[in-house]
Formats: C-alpha cells, sequence, structure tokens
C-alpha cells in the first residue's frame, strides 16, 4: 500500500494551530521586568497584548519506518517561546512514538516566531502546538486539475461551538478530507468559518487545539451555501481550558490556585479560600473552619482581598462558605510572607482573589445547587467591548430548619440562619482575545483599560427560644453585611504605567440579645494608584499610595457589664443598669510606597519601603517598613531566593472606642518576616520550591490587657493592649505538577512544612484572669507554644481526568496535634461562689492531642450536551471516618480529659448545570 | 462583628462538646462533696471606708461559717477539716501561709458544718491585719469591696478537696448600698406539688419529674455599687440555683442567672431517675447563689419507685 502513497511532512496548517498562548511559568530571572509593569491590582490577571506568530516555520522529517508502515500521527507539543522569539523549550504533552515526537520537536526548534508581548511588554509565553504527520494520495493523473476546475463549487460555512459550554472556538482548521490539497479555513474569534469546496460529499474534519479531532460528512449541493453549527467536544475532563497565568515572581514564595482546583480540591466544599489551606506554610484551622493560620500568625492576621479590595467578612455564618464565589475567581495568590511594598495591613500572609472578566463571545452561565446554598453564574458581552460577569447565591438553611427542629409545647423555637452574596463586573476594553486585549488606544501611543465591581454579602442570624418549658427565653437577632464598589483604571505609555483604582463601601452590623442591643455602621472610601516606570532594562521603579477612610457609628443600649463598668463577684451574673451609647469614629489610614527592580547580573534586587500613617481620633501611628527581596537564577531552572523586612497591621478601627470598652492608645502590630529558599524546575509542568522562614511578631493586639488606674479614679482593665507576641520559624516544601494540557489526567501537589511557633504577651498575665491567643491560660505563663502550633503539616492533593465526564479528586493531610495542657490534679478546688471547680495543670502545652490524618475524596461527573453541560459531584470528607481529636476538654472537677472528636465521614452532593 | 464570630466558634465548640458523654455530672452526687458555703451575715458594711481600728472592730464581728458536706457513699466516715482566711484570691488553697491565718480545724461528719469564725479580727504572723493585706493585694484597690478568701480544706478518705467562699468586706464608698441579705430559696415543688423538708415525698415512674422553686423575684435584691467609670452602678441580683441528688441527673443542673443581654433563667429543671434503679430513698440538694457572696440551701428527700 506504500507504494502507492507519496509521504508528505507536516502540514504547514498545524502551524496555525497556536492554542491561545499562556504566559510561560517560570521564566528567565533576566527576562524584562513583566512583573514590574503589573501594578498590584492588575497582578491577578496579566494580559497577552501580543500573540506571537510563526514567522519561520520548518517542516519536519517523516520518520522512515513509519513512512513505510503507512503511518501518520499527530503530535500535541508544548512551545516555550522566549522573549525574543526564539523557541526555548519544546516538550510533547503525550508522546506517539514510532519517531514522530523526535521528528516534530526537531522542526519545532529551529521555528521562530514574533515575541509575545504581556502587558505590553515582550515576555515568554507557551503555547500548544500540532503538529500532522499525515499521507496523501498518489499523484492525480494529468486533466484532473482541469476537471476539478470545472466542477462546480460549494460554500460551507457555519460557527464552532465547545460542546457543553456554547463557547465559540476560534484558530481552528476546518476542512475537507485528510488531502493536504484540499481547501482549508480558519475559524476566526466568534469561532465562524466559511470554506469554498467543489461540491459533493465533504468529509469535514476540523483540529482544534483542546478539543477532540471533529469528523463528519456534509452534502455540499452546487452552487449552493450549507449554513452548519459544530459542536466540538473539549479533550479535557474539565469543562474549560486550564488556563495558568503563572507570572514572574518577585515574592519569595507566592502559591497560585486556578479556578479549576479552586472548585475541585476534595474536601473544600469548592470554597476557594478553604484550597488555600492545603498549602504549605497554613496550619489546618479547627473542624472545617476557613479560618487562615499562616507562618504562626493567630487568626485575623492574614488578609484576604478581591481584586486589591479587602474582603470586610471572609466567612458566611458559623463556619459557612467563604464570600467568594468560586464561579467568579480567575485565580488565587497566595503570599505566606515576603510580598510587596504595596501590600500592607496584615502581619500574617495575603490572600489576593483575582476576579473574572465576563465572557466576549457569548452568553454562559452555571447554576450551582448543594446541601446548604445555591446559586449562579452569569458572563456575557453587552456590546462590542463591554462584558459583564456577575453571580450570586442564597442559601436555603432557613427553610429547611423548621422541618426539622422540635416543636414546643406553648412556646416558641425558631432558628433563622440565611445568608447571600454577590459579585458584578463591567469590563470596558477591546474583545478578548484580540491584540489589544482589555485596552483602548488612545491617541500619543497611550493605552487606557478599566473595569467597575461590585461585591458583597450579607448574614442574618435570629433564634426565638420561648416557653414555660424552656430555660429561658432567648432571643437573638445578628445581622451582618457589606458592599463594596471598586473601579480600576489601568492607563500605559510608553514604559510607564498608572493604575488607579478608587472604591467606597458599607458595612452594617447588628446585634439584638434580650436588653442589648447594637447598630453599627461603617462607610468605607479607599483609594490606591500605583505608578511605575521602567528607567533601563535593569532598573525599574514602582510608587503609590494606598489610603483608607472608614467613618464608624454604633448605637448601642445594654446592661451595664461587670468587669467594665464595676468589680464583677464571681457567681450569679447580675443584671446591671441599662446603658446607651452612640460613639463615632473617623479612621484614617494611608500607605506611601516605592519599591525598585535591579537587575545586577544573574542577582534581582528588589528594596522597597512602605510607610504607614493612622490616625483615630487623636491618635496618631506611624509605622516604616523596609523591606528587601533578592533573586539569583542560578541556573535556567533554579533561583535561589531570599527577603526581609517590616510588615504592619493596623487594629481595627472599632478598637479605638474610649475606655474602657476600646483603647484609643493602640499602635501599629507589628511583624518582622524573613525567608530563605530556592526553587526549581523539574520540568515544564513539575515544580518544587523549598523555603525556609523566620517570622517575629510584637506589638500584636492581645485581649484582655493590663489593668490600669483611672486619672479620675476608678481601674479599668484595658480591653485590648498591644502587648501580643510571637515567633515562628520552619521549612515548607511544595511539589507541584500541573496539566500540560487539556488532555493531561494528572495534576496535584504535595505540600510539607515543618515549623514552630510561639506565641503570648510581654509581661505578666492581666490581673483579674484573661487570656491570650485567644485561648484561655490555664497557668501563669505568659509565653509559650501557640495554640495553632502544628510541627508537623504534609497534605497531598490530585486530581486524575478519567475519560468520559469522570474526573477523581484526593486529598490527604497529616498533621501534628495541637499543643494541649495536662491536668496535674490529686484534690478539688472548688469555688464555692461560682459553683465551679479550679483546675490543677501540668506544664503549659506540655503535651499534644493526638495528631491529625484525614482523607477527602472528591468524584465529579460531566454530561455534555449540545449546548449545556452538567455536573454532579460528590465530596465525602474522612473518607476512612478517622477519629481525629480536635480539642480537649475536662469534666466539671478536672478530673479527666475528654477528647472532642473532629467531623466523621461527610459526604456532600452538589449539582451544577452551565451553558 | 469579630465578638459574634467568636460567639459562633464557641457554639460550634459547645454543639461538639455536647456530643461527648461525660459520665461525672456535677448534679448526681455519688462521692463526697462540698456542695456548699455560706457565711452569716454574708457580708459587712463598716461605717467609712478608711481601714483604722474602729472599722476593724466593726468588721471584727463573728461570722456563722457554714459547709454543705456530703458524702452519700462514705458511710458516715469521718472528714477532717481545716479553715483558714487568706489574703489572695488567687491563692485557691491557701497555700502561702505568710498570707493566711488558721480559723478551724477539727473533724466532723457528713452534713452542715458549723463554725463561728471572726475572720475580720484575723492578724498574720507579722501582726498586720489581714484586712490590710487583703487591701493591698486587690488590684482593684477595694471597689469591689475588700473579699477575704475563706478556704476550707476537707478530706473524706483519700478524697480532698480545697472550696474557697470570698467574705466581702464593704462601706458604704457611694450612696444607697446597703449589706447584702442572705439569699434563702422560699420553697421547692415537684410536678407543681409542695415539697416539704418535714417528710420524704413519694415519688412513682421513669420521670422525668419536673422541680421548681418558688417564685424568688421579689427575693433578688437591687443593689448599688461603686462604678469604675460611673459614680455608681445599680445592680439586680439574678439568683442561681444548683441542683443535686443522690440518685438521677437534674437537667438542667444550674438554674437562673442572667445572660449578657440579662435575659433570665427560670427556676425549673427536671430530675431523672437512671434507668434500671431500684426502689430507694434520694436526698435532693438545692443550693442558692445570690451573685454577690450570699448563699444557702434546701435539703429535701424523696421515697422514689419505678
Amino acid at each position: 500500500m506504500s507504494s502507492t502513497l507519496k509521504a508528505r511532512g507536516a502540514l504547514v496548517a498545524a502551524s496555525l494551530l497556536l492554542a491561545a498562548p499562556v504566559l510561560a511559568q517560570a521564566p528567565q530571572a533576566g527576562a524584562p521586568p513583566t512583573d514590574a509593569a503589573t501594578p498590584p491590582a492588575a497582578q491577578a490577571q496579566p494580559t497577552i497584548t501580543k500573540p506571537p506568530e510563526l514567522v519561520q516555520q520548518v517542516e519536519a522529517q517523516y520518520p522512515p519506518e513509519a513512512l513505510a508502515q503507512g503511518l501518520t500521527a499527530s503530535v500535541r507539543l508544548i512551545i516555550t517561546i522566549a522573549d525574543d522569539g526564539s523557541v526555548a523549550e519544546v516538550l510533547p504533552t503525550e508522546p506517539v512514538g514510532n519517531g514522530f515526537d523526535e521528528a516534530a520537536i526537531a522542526a519545532v526548534r529551529q521555528f521562530r516566531f514574533s515575541p509575545a508581548e504581556v502587558d505590553g511588554v515582550p515576555a515568554p509565553v507557551q503555547v500548544e502546538y500540532v503538529y500532522h504527520f499525515t499521507l496523501t494520495a498518489p499523484e492525480p493523473e494529468a486533466g484532473a486539475e482541469a476537471v476539478e476546475a470545472e466542477q462546480p463549487k460549494a460554500t460551507l460555512t457555519g460557527q464552532l461551538i465547545s460542546r457543553g459550554s456554547r463557547s465559540r472556538v476560534p484558530n481552528a482548521t476546518v476542512r475537507c478530507g485528510d488531502d493536504p490539497d484540499a481547501p482549508e479555513v480558519m475559524s476566526d474569534e466568534d469561532g465562524r468559518f466559511t470554506l469554498e469546496v467543489p461540491a459533493g460529499t465533504c468529509e469535514v474534519r476540523v483540529v482544534a487545539t483542546g478539543f477532540q479531532l471533529y469528523q463528519t460528512k456534509e452534502e455540499l449541493k452546487a452552487n449552493e451555501t450549507t449554513e452548519v453549527n459544530f459542536y466540538l467536544a473539549p479533550s479535557g475532563g474539565g469543562l474549560e481550558t486550564v488556563v495558568r497565568s503563572d507570572r514572574p515572581k518577585k515574592e519569595v514564595v507566592r502559591r497560585t490556585i486556578t479556578r479549576e482546583e479552586a472548585q475541585k480540591t476534595p474536601g473544600s466544599f469548592g470554597d476557594p479560600i478553604r484550597v488555600i489551606q492545603s498549602l504549605p506554610g497554613v496550619a489546618r484551622a479547627p473542624f472545617i473552619s476557613g479560618e487562615l493560620l499562616v507562618r504562626g500568625s493567630n487568626p485575623g492576621q492574614t488578609s484576604t482581598m478581591m481584586d486589591g479590595v479587602e474582603i470586610p467578612l471572609l466567612f458566611h455564618l458559623l463556619g459557612g462558605p467563604s464570600v467568594v464565589n468560586a464561579e467568579f475567581i480567575d485565580q488565587l495568590d497566595f503570599f505566606p510572607g515576603g510580598y510587596g511594598s504595596q501590600y500592607g495591613r496584615a502581619v500574617g500572609g495575603i490572600v489576593e482573589v483575582g476576579t473574572r472578566k465576563g465572557a466576549s463571545d457569548t452568553l454562559h452561565g452555571s447554576v450551582k445547587v448543594d446541601l446548604l446554598d445555591a446559586g449562579f453564574f452569569l458572563e456575557s458581552p453587552i456590546t462590542d467591548g463591554i462584558s459583564v460577569a456577575a453571580a450570586a447565591r442564597r442559601s436555603y438553611i432557613d427553610a429547611i430548619l423548621p422541618a426539622v427542629l422540635p416543636e414546643t409545647e406553648g412556646g416558641t423555637l425558631s432558628v433563622v440562619p440565611r445568608y447571600w452574596d454577590y459579585q458584578l463586573r463591567v469590563d470596558f476594553g477591546a474583545k478578548r482575545g484580540t491584540p489589544n486585549d482589555d485596552t483602548t488606544v488612545t491617541a500619543g501611543g497611550a493605552r487606557s483599560s478599566g473595569y467597575i465591581m461590585a461585591f458583597g454579602s450579607d448574614d442574618q442570624l435570629r433564634v426565638v427560644s420561648t416557653g414555660p418549658e424552656t430555660e429561658r427565653d432567648l432571643e437573638l437577632d445578628t445581622r451582618m453585611n457589606f458592599h463594596r464598589v471598586k473601579g480600576d483604571w489601568t492607563y500605559r505609555k510608553g514604559a510607564m504605567w498608572s493604575v488607579f483604582t478608587p472604591f467606597v463601601g458599607m458595612d452594617r452590623n447588628n446585634i439584638d440579645f434580650g436588653l442589648a442591643r447594637q447598630e453599627g455602621k461603617t462607610y468605607t472610601l479607599g483609594a490606591r494608584e500605583v505608578l511605575g516606570i521602567e528607567l533601563s532594562s535593569a532598573l525599574t521603579l514602582r510608587t503609590g499610595l494606598d489610603i483608607v477612610f472608614e467613618h464608624e457609628r454604633y448605637d448601642v443600649s445594654f446592661p451595664a457589664p461587670g468587669g467594665i463598668e464595676y468589680v464583677p463577684f464571681p457567681g450569679a451574673e447580675p443584671v446591671g443598669q441599662q446603658l446607651e451609647e452612640q460613639i463615632a469614629l473617623n479612621a484614617f489610614d494611608g500607605a506611601l510606597f516605592l519599591e525598585a527592580d535591579l537587575l545586577v547580573g544573574r542577582f534581582t534586587f528588589t528594596p522597597g519601603v512602605r510607610g504607614n500613617l493612622q490616625t483615630v481620633g487623636n491618635t496618631r501611628n506611624l509605622a516604616l517598613d523596609p523591606r528587601l527581596w533578592v533573586r539569583y537564577a542560578a541556573t535556567s531552572r533554579t533561583n535561589l531566593k531570599g527577603s526581609l523586612g517590616l510588615y504592619s497591621q493596623p487594629p481595627e478601627t472599632f478598637r479605638f472606642i474610649p475606655l474602657p470598652y476600646g483603647n484609643p492608645d493602640l499602635a501599629y502590630q507589628r511583624a518582622f518576616q524573613s525567608s530563605l529558599g530556592v526553587e526549581h524546575r523539574i520540568t515544564d509542568v513539575l515544580n518544587v520550591d523549598v523555603t525556609g522562614f523566620f517570622n517575629r511578631r510584637f506589638n500584636n493586639i492581645v485581649s484582655p490587657g493590663q489593668l490600669v488606674a483611672n486619672e479620675g479614679g476608678g481601674v479599668f482593665t484595658l480591653p485590648y493592649s498591644n502587648d501580643g507576641i510571637g515567633r515562628a520559624y520552619g521549612v515548607e516544601v511544595m511539589l507541584k505538577k500541573e496539566r500540560a494540557s487539556a488532555t493531561d489526567k494528572w495534576s496535584g501537589w504535595l505540600s510539607y512544612t515543618f515549623s514552630r511557633a510561639e506565641d503570648g504577651r510581654v509581661g505578666p498575665l492581666p490581673q483579674g484572669g484573661g487570656g491570650f491567643g485567644g485561648d484561655s491560660v490555664p497557668d501563669d505563663s505568659a509565653y509559650g507554644l501557640s495554640p495553632w502550633d502544628q510541627t508537623h503539616i504534609l497534605t497531598m492533593v490530585a486530581g486524575y481526568v478519567l475519560g468520559n465526564g469522570w474526573e477523581l479528586g484526593g486529598r490527604f493531610r497529616y498533621t501534628s496535634g495541637r499543643p494541649m495542657t495536662p491536668l496535674a490534679s490529686g484534690h478539688d478546688v472548688y469555688d464555692a461562689d461560682r459553683n465551679r471547680y479550679n483546675a490543677t495543670f501540668g506544664p503549659y502545652f506540655s503535651d499534644r492531642t493526638g495528631g491529625f490524618h484525614q482523607l477527602d475524596v472528591r468524584v465529579d461527573k460531566s454530561w455534555r450536551f449540545q449546548s449545556w453541560t452538567l455536573t454532579a459531584y460528590l465530596d465525602v470528607q474522612n473518607l476512612y471516618n478517622a477519629k481525629n481529636v480536635e480539642f480537649v476538654f475536662n469534666d466539671y472537677r478536672f478530673r479527666r480529659e475528654y477528647e472532642v472528636p473532629g467531623i466523621p465521614i461527610l459526604p456532600v452532593v452538589g449539582v451544577k448545570g452551565s451553558f | 462583628m469579630k465578638t459574634l464570630l467568636e460567639y459562633g466558634g464557641l457554639l460550634l465548640l459547645l454543639g461538639a462538646t455536647a456530643c461527648v458523654d461525660v459520665e461525672d455530672q456535677p448534679s448526681r452526687v455519688h462521692d463526697f462533696r462540698v456542695l456548699g458555703l455560706a457565711t452569716e451575715p454574708p457580708e459587712f458594711m463598716a461605717s467609712a471606708c478608711e481601714l483604722n481600728p474602729a472599722t476593724l472592730d466593726e468588721l471584727s464581728e463573728p461570722v456563722t461559717y457554714r459547709a454543705l458536706l456530703v458524702d452519700p457513699a462514705g458511710e458516715g466516715r469521718p472528714i477532717q477539716y481545716t479553715l483558714w482566711a487568706c489574703a489572695d484570691p488567687e491563692d485557691r488553697t491557701c497555700a502561702n501561709e505568710s498570707n493566711r491565718v488558721l480559723l478551724a480545724e477539727g473533724t466532723t461528719a457528713p452534713g452542715e458544718l458549723t463554725l463561728s469564725i471572726q475572720p475580720g479580727a484575723a492578724t498574720l504572723a507579722d501582726e498586720t491585719p489581714l484586712l490590710e493585706r487583703v487591701q493591698e493585694l486587690d488590684p482593684y484597690l477595694g471597689l469591689g469591696g475588700l473579699r477575704m478568701p475563706l478556704v476550707l480544706f476537707t478530706q473524706a478518705g483519700e478524697e480532698r478537696v480545697y472550696a474557697q467562699k470570698l467574705m466581702v468586706f464593704w462601706c458604704p464608698a457611694v450612696e444607697g448600698m446597703r449589706a447584702n441579705v442572705q439569699p434563702v430559696i422560699p420553697g421547692l415543688r415537684v410536678d407543681d406539688v409542695a415539697w416539704d423538708a418535714e417528710a420524704p415525698l413519694e415519688l412513682r415512674g421513669a420521670g422525668p419529674f419536673v422541680v421548681t422553686s418558688e417564685d424568688v423575684v421579689a427575693l433578688q435584691e437591687t443593689y448599688v455599687v461603686p462604678g469604675l467609670r460611673l459614680e455608681a452602678v445599680t445592680l439586680r441580683e439574678s439568683w442561681e440555683i444548683s441542683w443535686h441528688a443522690t440518685l438521677g441527673e437534674f437537667s438542667p443542673q444550674e438554674t437562673g442567672g442572667s445572660s449578657f443581654g440579662g435575659q433570665e433563667g427560670r427556676h425549673r429543671t427536671e430530675w431523672e431517675p437512671p434507668k434500671g434503679a431500684q426502689a430507694q430513698e434520694v436526698t435532693f440538694w438545692a443550693v442558692v447563689r445570690d451573685g454577690r457572696g450570699g448563699s444557702s440551701w434546701l435539703v429535701r428527700r424523696a421515697l422514689w419507685s419505678p
């Protein structure tokens, strides 16, 4: 048979199968400072403003043996294109053998591209490329061409649509038959194509990156136009192609989580914030709480932001889901420490949630329903250049609970928890995928882009328990909500750029509990401006300001509490006289920052400084935070990195209310953070990062403070003071395998942290009792192991695409047990006034609970219909039902320890429909 | 907001704790216990706020000290006791010998131990009046009254209990202050039937039996104390009653009191005998505390049969 066939090299058409390029995963250290050109508000979404184009194509040699056997193949490759357009690296995603891989790689290595640009600056990128080796039929006999010319023509026109999501498929090749001489055409940005072919049967072949080969037959009548829609099946298991946008790293450690990872990591219920807990440097929070305990810091010391604006309330009611809808995020960046000068207001880590720009092709959306809530996500172009994305979610536990709660005779029992949240984003700019993506070109070569976003959440909890058989009549009514509206304007001209991010917000915080009532409102006005300029290829400067103004008002009424209004007596709490207060506070927190990237040989130095000013009432606080990062490119695959610096976090405004309910003399919480590490790219999809850290926290807020004599008489226990200190050190290891392409089945990571965290306060414990670090103190120790200390934290996360719509994910965790103080009793110590026993403890935190280990598994199954996709998932926490210990408590006489178990096996089922 | 979240976390923890079956319960008295301590009067009120010989004399009146010692499984074994007055409320066992004064010691039998003591007259080994030392060690500079810990050490067999009660010595620091009146439970009812002390009540069945106290609202005093910020703060007592029995358990085990929001509990509880128990006489104790140092108790008996 081979004798009748004529060999022919790979088709040039294959070169047109360039996928939408993505930023290279670990560019060279000497690469242009694309990160420098990426201001913080836009950091979550660097944009490829100019895709690479193939300018020099080299034909591959057909492997002789394959040729002899008449074999054909398509070799799928990942090409890393350097910032000068040369091919830096070529890797097959799935070797096909028979010499095709070697031949294709050898040819592609000689390719030459026009340099790609990211945010207007040349940058390394990766593209997926398919090299087809085909065999052609024998040369037609003489005169055949004339016959063909006389043959009547037909037109095939239509649109390529991604099956299950209705996304348009651009840059796909549409042709009739396998003949290399057959006419072919590329689909445009809307997936449309028009092909003129000889009338008759057309064996349609559609080749598109990330999609399975599409083949069908169309009968085309002479001189007629046939219009079709072809639904292409994605070759990956996910609904969307995995798009990574790892950017050049300046920070010593930045972990990036994609939307798919955020949604499909087992045990996280698809909650993006909880996925962060699976990364190195993050201690495990108790139960299913999503608290972020980063490198020895306490809860509340890690800041979470949505596109540069702080999220004031991260989780819904009582350990509920985070207020960030997973559908709305583009990706998450997590900085456990050593972050840039443009970031502040945290002495722990930073989580930056990058939101998603609305689709530019057509209307898409999804609806998700699970045990607790239901929500939707919609994205659509409005007009050319304007797109919108919106998401909302509401719980329905309040509708289910009445059916479960017991009926009370002659009384009322009502529990109404309710939450909702929303996100809305409107983007202004050119259509996605165009050379000036996200950008409007103005006169003089300057470019502007922008978007407006709103987000917020609302939590309500109403509990009413009344009746003659209840212990007491109880009425609790709380409501907390916040709203934020932000803008984002990015302006670039030449080597200068500017990003301006203003925002306004309103928070409400109401509590009614019996005679105690609080109505709190906070109005927020803030802005961030980052101005950067690339002075030379070796020096880039960035400067800016970051300001927030708050006006808080509290209208409170409550019975006079013991310990604040009078000296409490142990035991039965009396009912105090009713007090009423109206409090208003104006607060300003601002920062000026300046940093530079200086390239010296293989070194990149980034010195920076952030000056912070906080004013609340008559209080003025200043803090200066110098920081330095150094990166050394040891090899093209290995970087050494280090950082040290100071970090400041202002106390929340409400803590400044006058004595005795606040402390107007509070100062910035501070921390010294340092780290040293190495990162190495084992392969393009396999990276390892080892980082050691040492952090020292000081001036941290603790509650209560010391007992102090008031100048005008009386004695107060300061509700808060800056006596908190802490220290943490350890080593983090992260080994991550990413999916090389949509057909790559494996992804996941292994993270391990070895650390020691200490926490406490300067000076003695306050007289009259009081805890530190959020826990009660069982002895006189003012400093010791942190309650959150976990020596070993091991997490393994893996996802596997089984095919046919099935995906399987697993997460295994092991952490050392939490510190605990053992009992050392021998006699009972009874406080007769309180009717409570007092414990006699052994050395503070000299023991630990048992180690925690748990396996979570998640199975996803997708059914792709023509224009929509249905996905069902089963997320099982604690698959083998490990009896983990979350806490230890004692019986009432402190004679015996009892272990509070963690959650048992917990299956959660959810359904999601998307189009 | 943060406070509410912390309360939320606490609620979750309490919920999880509730899932753990704790064997030993305060209301089920099965071994040696000190169930209550009281002084009569519950507090002293000096005529002036300077601690001088005259006021010390006023505060040195005798006090009747009572301790409710129960030992249902002890078969009447002797109970050794030692009573100290100390200076530091944080010294729960009165271990600091330089700051303590021995008031009484001896051996007694289970039941109510009654002693006549004069804690206000106590002087330390260095001749310092104990009240002066209490004042020195008080971080609140006497704004909550001088609170002298009375620590009773008791031992029955191998079981040892240190029990502390604060004896309050007030002075009229602000207008309207009056000495505390001892709280007394006016009476108890079982399933709405009066429960007298004279004869054991007959109870039959698996229960639960609803036990209530007679209304105490009118007995709860409104009183005035010096304020830490304001001149004076007006408070109203919200009594708590703890419930104990030699068989079965009470739920709730403590009633009354007020929450942060001033929502007061009602004195209603349910007593439930254990399944499979034999008919027997059961002793019940209800100990009331007024939240400012006053305390007393009632003892009741019942003949229970399944």
